[in-house]
């Protein structure tokens, strides 16, 4: 009786989809156990929160927010590569906006103090926010728009806007890497209320994409548009409104990732802002339990993997990995994680269970 | 009218290709007649020259796509490849050994991707994605700078040209030529069409790829190798990345782990261009060098223009994209059609209405098409000859009389204690215009007519020179490459004073024949030196 129950919890915990990416975090997390000392040390100063834990769950909040509108676009079915290049875009849009002086030539001098001025915004931080979000949904639409009714295959679709997009970005600010200096902005990214500022708006987006997809039907219409759309069609689900429902909040979650970038770093490098971050996204949902071909998705199962990306990168960064040889370690890991979660190592998985059930 | 009916429904399948080839020589030929520069057989040769590692590239991911895979790694593959041999020459190595060892090393990368993918069911994007990391971070592991490579043959294979037969003179050795590497990557499109047209490999890629996957099911239910196949693709996609990696360190001679970054957009992009569906199982090898054609037209486009940014190339790429595969899609919705009309006959319905929708999105997206291309052309026109804003700085003739340099005046100035001055001359609005940066970080711009200054700090100005030292400028490869400039194009006059050297290299813009590092050391200086306000 004993045994049949505990086989009961071993088989219901492995088989929830939140196992493998909390089983590859708690792997990580044990090597840093072993290997670098103080790793779990949390400090408080004036009452925030700091330490390498922190760090992680601060650091990952951009591709965690990528990762939760990543997931729905891939529980449809589909993949956005446009994020990386969407997030340039609002962050150029949200620069220029307060401060279109410094693409002027020559200013006249009392504008060209206002260029450095911590308190000087040209618009008000909402209309910031908002115009900058707006433009990355219109991005976003976009894609839904070519996916879902022009009937062109997702990668394509999205391959076009992340190509385009850099230019884009690169034309608003003019291939000018701009400074932000006006400090309530840098809060979004930087803020600190005992823990990172950053943390809440994953929370935040957290909160809208679940009551979104598990308050109302939206996402179980998700999952079945992911699994076969041409049967949902004809159960009565409007497929092509969903996927760009999906595409949309995407780009919504895109933008809202390149304000809280741009933020960090107090700059807007159209260049550079989210640079192959679409890859680290699609990975983060992928070891988040969501298949690439659709369906099923687990929303914190993504924002955990973002986490373990993150926390890939700060341990090789705390073991003394030079930060340029990091992309080649993070690739082995990657490659590992991946047949972590091959059919071999589910079965295997699977037949513990079986084991402890005989 | 019907039979042109019956011949396009019958060669249907060549149309992507064919819209591709015919609208790069449009564009090609728009740009020759707006640029007579562009006429020179030599810079028709250099759009293939200068993107001859991309087209090896491209051929390879052509056979990925194909089977409806994608490779993201051939950029890493590429900078590791031009890394490592870098480093391999600098410990005294022979050159062919490390071209074999580098062809084996891509191989190898290849295959073990190939491997996940097909025997461990990993996602080609994601096995992918992985190999271009490792590939990238082991640059680094290498070296963390960039390493200059001094091989002889290194440099006879980049610097060898082929004169071609009737466009020049082998007897002054001069006049139009091509580099090794061209006709390596026109000797590896050829294998390729035989491998991908004529051989049981190709026709297992093609029936692999396709009818998102299930047409891999049919393959292995047909008795083809579908597992080997894939390996084997993926194999001769290291082996084409590697080769174009080699291309590359030849064309640039030097290695460094942030080299091609992004490439593998570019390669993704042309084969797309060239007719080849990401679906996979649609599409042709010889279409990608088309593809790569249209990217080198619009490259050279952009650059003759001289005022358009090179984000442009982005944009009008992206843009390319969604028109080749708007044509795709179309071509996909006609065939549907057909078979509706073939089903309605057989007494089925049709729903028209989806496909009137389609054709209304069509139109909406094709109206934001017409958008950004007049958007582009907006842009354009002011600067063309022959406009208002051109007549108006200087001569009338659509061609700017071409001022000479101000050589003295920068003399006079590096004695002064000037460490860089910088002449750009010509352009379409018919500039000249002379900067001059000191060493406390004063950058003083002269124009003619007006002066212009602007303030740096002295680090600045260390970090500056001591870039354009480690570019080469004080070797024998930065030389003059000075010929008459094409109409529109810019001339360059740049004095260097460094570490008690002191340089002086003219160049122009669409230079057929500049040493490799010469742009990058242009685009440091141009992006440092103020700009002069554009004639209103």
């Amino acid at each position: 009786m004993r045994q049949s129950r505990s086989s009961f919890t071993w088989r219901k915990v492995s088989e929830s989809k939140l196992f493998f990416p909390v089983a590859a975090l708690a792997l990580i997390l044990l090597f840093d156990l072993i290997l670098v000392p103080g790793f779990f040390t949390i400090q408080t100063r004036e009452g925030n929160l700091y330490g390498s834990l922190i760090d992680i769950v601060r650091n990952g909040s951009t591709v965690a927010l990528l990762a939760i509108g990543m997931t729905l676009v891939i529980a449809t079915g589909g993949v956005d590569l446009s994020v990386g290049a969407v997030m340039a875009i609002a962050a150029s849009v949200a620069a220029i906006l307060m401060n279109p002086y410094v693409l002027a030539k020559e200013l006249p001098p009392h504008l060209m103090k206002l260029i450095n001025d911590p308190t000087f915004t040209w618009q008000p931080l909402w209309i910031v926010i908002l115009v900058a979000l707006f433009v990355a949904i219109v991005c976003g639409l976009w894609n839904g728009l070519l996916v879902a009714y022009v009937r062109i295959q997702p990668m394509v679709a999205t391959l076009i806007l992340m190509t385009a997009g850099r230019g884009i970005a690169q034309l608003i600010t003019n291939g000018v890497r701009i400074q932000i200096f006006y400090e309530p902005y840098a809060f979004i990214g930087q803020g600190w209320i005992v823990l990172p500022f950053s943390l809440y708006i994953v929370a935040f987006v957290y909160a809208i994409a679940w009551i979104l997809t598990r308050k109302t039907a939206i996402g179980l219409f998700i999952e079945s548009v992911g699994i076969n759309f041409r049967s949902s069609f004809f159960s009565g689900i409007e497929e092509k409104k969903i996927k760009l429902l999906a595409y949309t909040f995407c780009g919504f979650c895109a933008g809202i990732a390149g304000l809280v970038a741009s933020s960090n770093i107090k700059t807007s490098d159209a260049f550079n802002i989210g640079l192959t971050l679409e890859l680290d996204a699609i990975l983060a949902v992928v070891i988040g339990g969501t298949l690439m071909s659709g369906g099923r998705f687990s929303l914190l199962g993504s924002i955990i993997g973002a986490w373990v990306i993150q926390a890939i990168t700060i341990s090789m960064y705390a073991v003394g990995v030079p930060a340029f040889a990091l992309q080649a370690i993070k690739g082995v890991v990657v490659i590992l994680l991946i047949l972590l979660y091959s059919e071999q190592v589910r079965g295997f998985v699977r037949r513990i269970g079986a084991q402890k059930e005989a | 009218m019907r039979r042109i009916g019956a011949l396009v429904s019958r060669n249907q399948r060549f149309i992507p290709l064919l819209a591709t080839a015919v609208l790069a020589f449009v564009a090609y030929g728009v740009g020759a007649i707006i640029y007579p520069g562009m006429r020179d057989p030599q810079v028709f040769i250099n759009i293939f020259r200068n993107n001859a590692y991309l087209l090896i590239s491209a051929i390879g991911m052509t056979f990925v796509i194909l089977t409806g895979g994608i490779d993201l790694s051939v950029s890493g593959v590429m900078a590791l490849t031009t890394v490592a041999s870098a480093a391999l020459l600098r410990e005294g190595w022979n050159a062919w050994v490390v071209i074999l060892l580098m062809l084996v090393m891509g191989m190898a990368l290849g295959g073990v991707m190939g491997s996940f993918i097909a025997y461990l069911k990993v996602q080609p994007f994601i096995a992918t994605l992985a190999g271009m990391w490792f590939a990238r971070g082991m640059c680094f592991f290498i070296s963390d700078d960039a390493i200059a490579i001094n091989n002889r043959t290194f440099r006879i294979l980049g610097g060898t040209k082929i004169l071609i037969p009737g466009l020049s003179d082998p007897t002054a050795k001069q006049g139009d030529f091509v580099s090794i590497f061209l006709v390596v990557s026109f000797v590896v499109l050829a294998v390729a069409m035989y491998l991908a047209h004529y051989r049981p490999f190709g026709r297992a890629v093609y029936a692999i790829g396709g009818n998102e996957g299930r047409n891999e099911q049919s393959a292995r239910l047909m008795g083809l190798p579908v597992k080997r196949t894939k390996v084997l693709v993926y194999t001769l996609n290291g082996f084409c990345s590697a080769l174009a990696g080699i291309a590359l360190g030849v064309f640039v001679l030097s290695g460094h782990g942030l080299y091609a970054n992004g490439t593998e957009l570019e390669v993704i992009a042309s084969v797309v261009m060239g007719g080849t569906s990401l679906s996979g199982g649609v599409g042709y090898v010889f279409g990608t060098l088309f593809g790569v054609f249209i990217l080198g037209v619009t490259q050279t486009l952009i650059q003759f223009n001289g005022a358009l940014s090179s984000w442009w190339t982005r944009i009008v790429i992206g843009v390319l994209m969604l028109i080749f595969i708007g044509v795709q899609s179309l071509l996909a919705a006609r065939k549907r059609g057909r078979r509706r009309a073939a089903a309605r006959e057989a007494g089925a319905p049709a729903p028209t209405a989806v496909r009137n929708r389609r054709l209304l999105v069509f139109g909406g997206s094709g109206a934001v098409i017409v958008i950004v291309l007049a958007l582009i052309a907006i842009n354009w026109i002011p600067k063309s000859p022959g406009d208002e804003t051109a007549a108006k700085t200087s001569t009338p003739s659509s061609v700017c009389e071409f001022k000479p340099f101000r050589q003295d005046q920068a003399e006079i100035a590096v004695e002064t204690g000037a460490v860089v001055t910088y002449e750009r001359n010509g352009g379409p609005d018919c500039i000249d215009e002379l900067y001059f940066i000191y060493p406390d970080g004063r950058i003083v711009g002269d124009d003619g007519t007006s002066k212009i200054e602007k303030q740096m700090t002295p680090a600045d100005v260390d970090t500056l020179l001591a870039g354009i030292n480690d570019l080469g400028w004080f070797t024998d490869e930065m030389y003059n490459t000075w010929h008459t400039p094409c109409g529109q194009c810019y001339g360059y006059y740049l004095t260097v004073s460094y570490d008690d050297h002191i340089k002086t290299v003219k160049g122009v813009d669409g230079g057929t024949d500049a040493p490799a590092d010469y742009w990058q050391v242009v685009s440091l200086v141009k992006g440092i030196v103020p700009r002069f306000a554009t004639a209103p």
